[in-house]
């Protein structure tokens, strides 16, 4: 069962969620509607989002850290 | 009075910061150029709008973490955040690369900014987190751009004041007797804050910024400019502002001024009389002020009303309506206008909006009436003679109260002198060279 998808956006991304039953258990589905990409996100990752520290997610939401790399 | 029109040059138009203020502005008059110079202007930006403390917003504007809206110093175009840990920022929108604005939307939530030009990315306080391909910056982390700052930010009773100065007078001492007025605001708000929420109007009006200015605090001009809609609405506010009125005009020092129209409410002694509404029509809210000032304090409260307040030099707070001032030429002025609203309080917010609506909406009386006058004013001020406007009244008849500060009647242009006063200061002995 799939339940119809929520936006998150601003003027700097925009994504749809959505809880996704396909699987053996609930995760989530996560497609940045720029691009069209798909992540599933099970409990335990979401649950080390929720934990991870601010320097860490900001790590990671440096543009050339994972993906507009030069060497990828 | 023998014309000096040689002091200022043979048609009477000072240019650039070399323009003699200390000539221009005088005790009974200013000099029309003061309003259309292109260079006065320009200067004016400098040693004032980046130079003192300028109102910016309301953090209840950004009242969530992350939170953000698009506001503006003079024609700089500054961001408002509040970040994760709730500092308020002001950023200036402008990419350290390649100078693009970062920031499109009026109001957000995002924890950071990315540039849509080269994907150049900032935290909400600043700080760079990233620019995509480093190897061309020899790696990740050589480059330490982060947004502009505006270096002075300032917090009272919630109104969010920015200053590029990077010290001087402290934003309190900046305030110094308008801390009262605003605070007046304030108490009348059954929890004591107040939240900007209902949403800005922008007005524009082809007119200086300094003729909006002297008209919000000047008592001479209601009964004409706004007879109209006081006949329709049989108002009593025009009567506030006459002759026989017990209000008062007061200069507050650093360019401030007030209508005080308190001696007016309480010779009338009605509770939510400077309102036009009564205390059966908001009886939770009359509850909510007993409750917290007890009943001959909120008797006190209630009869006395709002602040009718000027902020040198942009904000302009009208009892129950914000005014941000913003000059974007020397003929060209924004104003953005909102509806106060009480934390807590339904039943008046929806009055004070509805009064907002139908004062400074767009399809308001009152606004609009005054937006008439500042453009003919500003055509008219472009005429070459006569070169002088006049600001005397009541020169002769101030006061000094018991606090010190000088007062006139109700109609005199004891403000407007007073913003003069400062104003001549910051361009001449406080101006930076």
């Amino acid at each position: 069962m799939n339940i119809s998808p929520d936006i998150v956006g601003n003027e700097f991304a925009e994504v749809s969620i959505r809880i996704d039953d396909e699987a053996n258990s609930r995760r989530l589905r996560v497609e940045d509607l720029k691009t069209g990409r798909v992540r599933f996100l099970d409990a335990l990752e979401l649950e080390t989002i929720v934990w991870l520290p601010e320097g860490n997610l900001r790590r990671l939401l440096d543009p050339s850290s994972d993906r507009w790399r030069e060497d990828a | 009075m023998t014309e000096v029109t040689d002091a200022v040059g043979p048609a009477g138009r000072p240019s650039g910061p070399a323009a003699r203020y200390d000539e221009l502005i005088q005790p009974r008059r200013v000099h029309g150029s003061l309003y259309t110079s292109p260079e006065i202007f320009a200067d004016e930006l400098q040693q004032i709008w980046y130079r003192t403390w300028v109102y910016v917003g309301h953090v209840s504007e950004i009242a969530e973490p992350n939170d953000y809206v698009r506001k503006s110093i003079g024609p700089q175009d500054v961001i408002m955040t509040r970040t994760a840990d709730g500092e308020v920022h002001l950023l200036l929108n402008r990419c350290a690369h390649r100078g693009n604005l970062v920031c499109e939307a009026d109001a957000g939530n995002s924890s950071s900014f990315r540039c849509p030009y080269h994907g150049w990315t900032y935290r909400n306080n600043g700080d760079m987190l990233g620019y995509p391909f480093h190897q061309g910056y020899g790696g990740r982390n050589k480059l330490e751009l982060g947004l502009g700052r505006v270096p002075r930010v300032g917090v009272y009773q919630g109104f969010v004041f920015g200053s590029f100065a990077e010290d001087g007078p402290t934003l309190e001492q900046h305030l110094g007797e308008a801390k009262g007025e605003i605070d007046r605001l304030v108490r009348l708000a059954p929890e004591g804050e107040i939240e900007l929420s209902a949403g800005f109007l922008k007005h524009r009006a082809r007119a200086n910024w300094k003729l909006l200015a002297e008209n919000e605090t000047d008592g001479y001009h209601p009964q004409f400019v706004h007879a109209s809609i006081f006949s329709v609405a049989e108002s009593g506010i025009g009567a506030l502002y006459g002759e026989k009125s017990t209000a008062v005009t007061r200069a507050l020092g650093n360019g401030h001024s007030e209508n005080d129209l308190r001696p007016e409410f309480r010779r009338l002694g009605v509770p939510l009389g400077w309102f036009g509404t009564t205390e059966e029509k908001v009886p939770n809210y009359v509850k909510a002020m007993r409750d917290r000032h007890g009943d001959s304090g909120a008797e006190e409260v209630l009869i006395e009303g709002a602040p009718h307040v000027m902020i040198f030099p942009n904000l302009f707070i009208a009892e129950i309506q914000l005014f941000a001032i913003q000059p974007l030429a020397a003929d060209l002025t924004v104003q953005h206008v909102t509806a106060v609203q009480f934390k807590s309080a339904p039943e008046m917010n929806k009055r004070m909006l509805q009064q907002c609506v139908g004062s400074v909406g767009p399809a308001g009386m009152l606004l609009a009436d005054d937006t008439e006058m500042y453009e003919r004013n500003q055509a008219g001020v472009a005429e070459l003679r006569p070169e002088w406007l006049d600001v005397r009244r009541g020169v002769d008849r101030e006061e000094i109260d018991e606090r010190g500060l000088t007062i006139g009647g109700a109609t005199d242009e004891t403000g407007m002198r007073g913003f003069w006063s400062h104003y001549k200061h910051l361009m001449t002995e406080g101006r930076v060279r």
